[in-house]
């Protein structure tokens, strides 16, 4: 009977040319991050991983789009180019820019059913559906590649949809985004990446700021209240554009998985604050 | 020293050159309304076999290759795919009969584009061209030989260039350019004379080469009156000096001077002086060709995108051929499709709407057809023939011009290449010819205008932006550099999300103040959008651009603008998974419904 060491080295030269270092084990370096935007959340996770997949997660309105404006604004700010793979079609750009999105910098692709009509008989029957879209667009960006940031919003969608997406398609993601320096992020209601995702996020709402001029102060319903702050009734800036009564969110963030440990030992988790722009 | 550069037979080189597998084939180009279609050129291998310029079409049609026994035919024919033109190479020199040639049609636009591709080698050259003839040019090489060596090593870098754009040439270079251009049409190859052999080499050459050069010592003829009667001269001199025995060169340099001068004039003295090689004169030089177009004709129409796309690949690697020889490169790229007249007059309907759903240019040529154009502005020069094939095929797989495509023009707007590399300690950007084919495969997905930046626009409506090309900020921006973990960062703003088109809804009121809401259409996505408002503050009131509203000359888009609401902003629970969302809604003032705008994030 051969020693281990022997028929490893016989297979190793025997699939040399074909594959190299067919059986040695890669070292897992720790990847280089880049910040989230959020101080607290910088804290608790180490940073969103260069060259792997992470997700945000979360309800609705608990601050995933916050979140991930504040990335962008600080990927941009770095003057590295971003793509945004929008799959509801609801960025705001005005938000962005007021986040600190640097909104040249960032390549928004709307993804929705659109109107067909409009469209040649022979485009309308090659036509896809919204999440092929997403994947399609997903795919050519990473493997154009190049993109400091690449963010998928899937918030806006159904869970359920967003669970049709086979796994086989974030493998492939994951592999395109391995060897570069880009960071693909998720945003969206579930985790749906399962063991492709190196950073998994859950985001909570645990309060809601707002004006003196709400009816209902220091209510709590199904664990969310409102708290009131005195704030002046002029406000400050010039950028105001809409009601401006919303002051701002209590989030509490929590990692589900993390590139640094394999399994959480215990739910860790950070709270931080999501303040309105005016 | 002087170069002549001669294109030998230049229509079927204009023709062989867009059809380059017809090189190794005898070619000749008819000219001429039916029925006087006569043979207007032909290369060496027609010649050979037997055919000759004048010959009607009916006979030069005896040298033709049946259809069904003519592979090149099928080889040359633009509908077939890659890879038949490939497998068909080979046996194709097996089954060309010496007696077979292939006739083409002249085609003006392809020698234009030939001859501009030649100035522009030429001009890469030497900036002293003169633009003696179509397919004929003389430079002078004063001054060159720095760059080039002695004048054979020139006269060969010459031949490589000419031959990088698609044209095989002859090249004459002597001590003056007549006896240049002499050796470069009586010659075949590279012909180098030094000073003072003139008369000795170009001995054997017939007298008839001399009729051009003899041509341009004379001047323009300034009226249409006085080229005839030159016309005239000429051939009653050949007619002459073909009674006394003169038919080269040699013989015509060896006569007597003054006699010859007593009998043929003042124009036999400049003949004699053009056979020895004597006759001194300067260049009329020409300026660069600043226009770039490379024009195709089709035997037959081409119906498919993916033949077309072979013939735009030939067009498009000519073209970044001739912008390479000028160190220059593409900013913004024109595609012009003369369609099927035939096809045109039955669907010219159905193209204007084509057109108009694709925003693309149709412009109706009763007697030859539709043009159809389509533009392709770059962010970046680039030059690299697969990039632009690329761009090409994916725009017009997304405008496709809907009848058969009979002839093709691509016009490149020229500008100075990229020269400043980035630097390297700049964070990674995507490269830019990738970039751009990314950007149209993503516009073919998505559609258009549905990919790019958002620019904001100068309102307080809301969702006020505009959609623009995403281009690469070369420049850095103002904002702090080099941000880290240990970097404080801003603080992290709530943001929006919002819903296009905006969700009708409906709201019922209690003490002025909205408390329960509903969709009024329903929407499998958006089921969250009903149950009791939790909270609600508001109304914030807010119009904009009622003065257009007022204006006698608004339109319907202008009108669209027009916005007056109150909005509220509230929380809502959610009947069926008992979650509260924050939403922003509004009232329209005007007809008094609502609206779910967007939620907050």
């Amino acid at each position: 009977m051969l020693p281990t060491a022997t028929l490893r080295a016989q297979v190793e030269s025997s699939l040399g040319e074909v594959l190299s270092s067919t059986l040695l084990l890669r070292e897992k370096t720790a990847p280089l991050t880049i910040s989230t935007g959020v101080v607290a959340l910088d804290a608790l996770t180490g940073g969103l991983p260069r060259g792997a997949l992470s997700e945000i997660t979360g309800t609705a309105s608990s601050g995933r789009t916050g979140v991930m404006l504040a990335a962008l604004a600080g990927t941009t700010r770095r003057d590295e180019s971003c793509a945004l793979v929008d799959a509801s079609d609801s960025f705001d750009p005005t938000s962005a820019a007021a986040a600190g999105v640097d909104l040249d910098r960032l390549l928004w692709v709307r993804c929705s059913e659109g109107d067909r009509s409009s469209l040649h008989k022979n485009q309308r029957r090659t036509a896809l559906g919204r999440l092929e879209q997403v994947l399609k667009v997903t795919d050519l960006l990473l493997q154009g590649g190049g993109f400091g940031m690449v963010v998928l919003d899937l918030g806006g969608i159904p869970v359920a949809s967003a669970r049709r997406v086979p796994l086989t398609s974030w493998f492939r993601f994951r592999r395109a985004v391995e060897p570069t320096a880009t960071v693909l992020l998720v945003i969206e209601r579930e985790p749906c990446a399962k063991t492709c995702a190196s950073l998994v996020i859950r985001l909570q709402r645990t309060a809601v700021c707002a004006r003196d001029a709400a009816p209902m102060t220091e209510t709590e319903f199904h664990g969310w209240k409102v708290l009131k702050r005195a704030e002046p009734t002029i406000p400050p800036t010039n950028i105001v554009s809409h009601a401006a009564l919303l002051r701002g969110m209590q989030l509490r963030a929590e990692v589900e998985r993390s590139w640094t440990e394999r399994k959480p030992m215990h739910s860790v988790g950070a709270r931080f604050e999501l303040r309105a722009a005016w | 020293m002087f170069a002549c550069v001669n294109i030998p037979d230049f229509p079927v080189a204009a023709i062989v050159r867009a059809e380059p597998l017809l090189r190794e084939h005898a070619v000749a180009v008819l000219n001429g309304k039916p029925p006087q279609v006569r043979v207007f050129a032909l290369n060496d291998k027609a010649r050979l076999l037997g055919m000759e310029i004048g010959m009607t079409k009916l006979q030069a049609a005896i040298f033709e290759i049946p259809e069904e026994e003519g592979a090149v035919a099928k080889k040359i024919d633009p509908k077939k795919k890659s890879s038949s033109i490939e497998l068909s190479k080979h046996p194709v020199k097996k089954q060309c009969k010496p007696t077979a040639a292939i006739l083409r049609q002249r085609s003006p636009a392809q020698e234009e584009s030939s001859h501009a591709a030649l100035l522009d080698v030429a001009h890469a050259f030497t900036p002293r061209v003169e633009d003696t003839r179509p397919g004929r040019l003389l430079l002078d090489l004063a001054g060159l030989e720095r760059l080039y060596g002695p004048e054979a090593a020139m006269a060969r870098e010459l031949a490589s260039r000419v031959s990088t754009v698609g044209l095989e040439c002859n090249i004459g270079v002597a001590a003056n350019p007549d006896a240049a251009m002499h050796a470069a049409c009586g010659f075949s190859g590279i012909t180098v004379i030094p000073a003072g052999e003139e008369t000795k080499r170009l001995g054997v050459l017939p007298i008839n080469v001399l009729l051009d050069s003899f041509d341009i010592a004379r001047g323009k003829p300034k009226t249409a009156v006085a080229a005839r009667e030159r016309e005239k001269l000429q051939v009653r001199m050949l007619d002459t000096l073909e009674r006394w025995g003169v038919r080269d060169f040699r013989t015509l340099a060896l006569l007597p001077e003054h006699a010859l001068a007593a009998r043929l004039g003042e124009a036999g003295a400049l003949l004699q002086r053009l056979s020895q090689g004597t006759c001194v004169r300067t260049l009329a030089l020409c300026e660069p060709c600043v226009h770039f177009e490379e024009a195709l004709e089709l035997e037959s129409a081409v119906e498919t995108l993916e033949p077309l796309s072979f013939l735009l690949n030939r067009l498009l690697e000519q073209l970044c051929a001739r912008l390479e020889a000028r160190a220059l490169a593409v900013q913004e790229l024109k595609l012009r499709l003369q369609l099927e007249p035939r096809a045109a007059d039955e669907q010219a309907a159905t193209l204007q709407e084509v057109a108009a759903a694709q925003n693309a240019v149709l412009l109706p040529d009763r007697r030859e057809g539709n043009l159809y154009a389509r533009t392709l502005r770059l962010p970046v020069a680039m030059r690299d023939p697969r990039v632009l094939l690329k761009l090409l095929r994916l725009d017009l797989a997304g405008h496709r011009p809907g009848a058969p495509v009979c002839k093709l023009w691509i016009t490149a707007e020229q500008a100075r290449p990229r020269s400043a590399q980035r630097g390297l300690f700049l964070p990674v950007t995507p490269e830019t010819e990738r970039l751009e084919v990314t950007l149209a495969r993503i516009t073919g997905v998505v559609g258009e205008r549905r990919a790019g930046i958002a620019k904001l626009l100068d309102t307080h409506r809301s969702d006020a932006f505009q959609m623009e090309r995403f281009v690469l900020q070369e420049e850095p921006g103002n904002r702090n550099r080099g941000l880290t973990l240990s970097d404080p960062p801003d603080v992290a703003l709530v943001a929006l999300r919002v819903f296009r088109p905006s969700h009708p809804i409906c709201v019922q009121m209690a003490e002025g103040r909205p408390c329960k809401l509903a969709m009024l259409t329903p929407d499998a996505e958006r089921n969250e959008l009903e149950g009791k408002i939790l909270w609600a503050a508001g109304p914030w009131h807010s119009s904009g651009d009622w003065w257009a509203e007022q204006s006698a000359s608004k339109s319907n888009s202008e009108k669209s603008q027009v916005w007056d609401r109150e909005e509220w902003d509230i929380a809502l629970a959610n009947d069926g998974d008992s979650s509260v969302v924050l939403y922003r809604i509004y009232r329209d003032t005007g007809t008094g419904q609502w609206f779910a705008d967007a939620s907050y994030d």
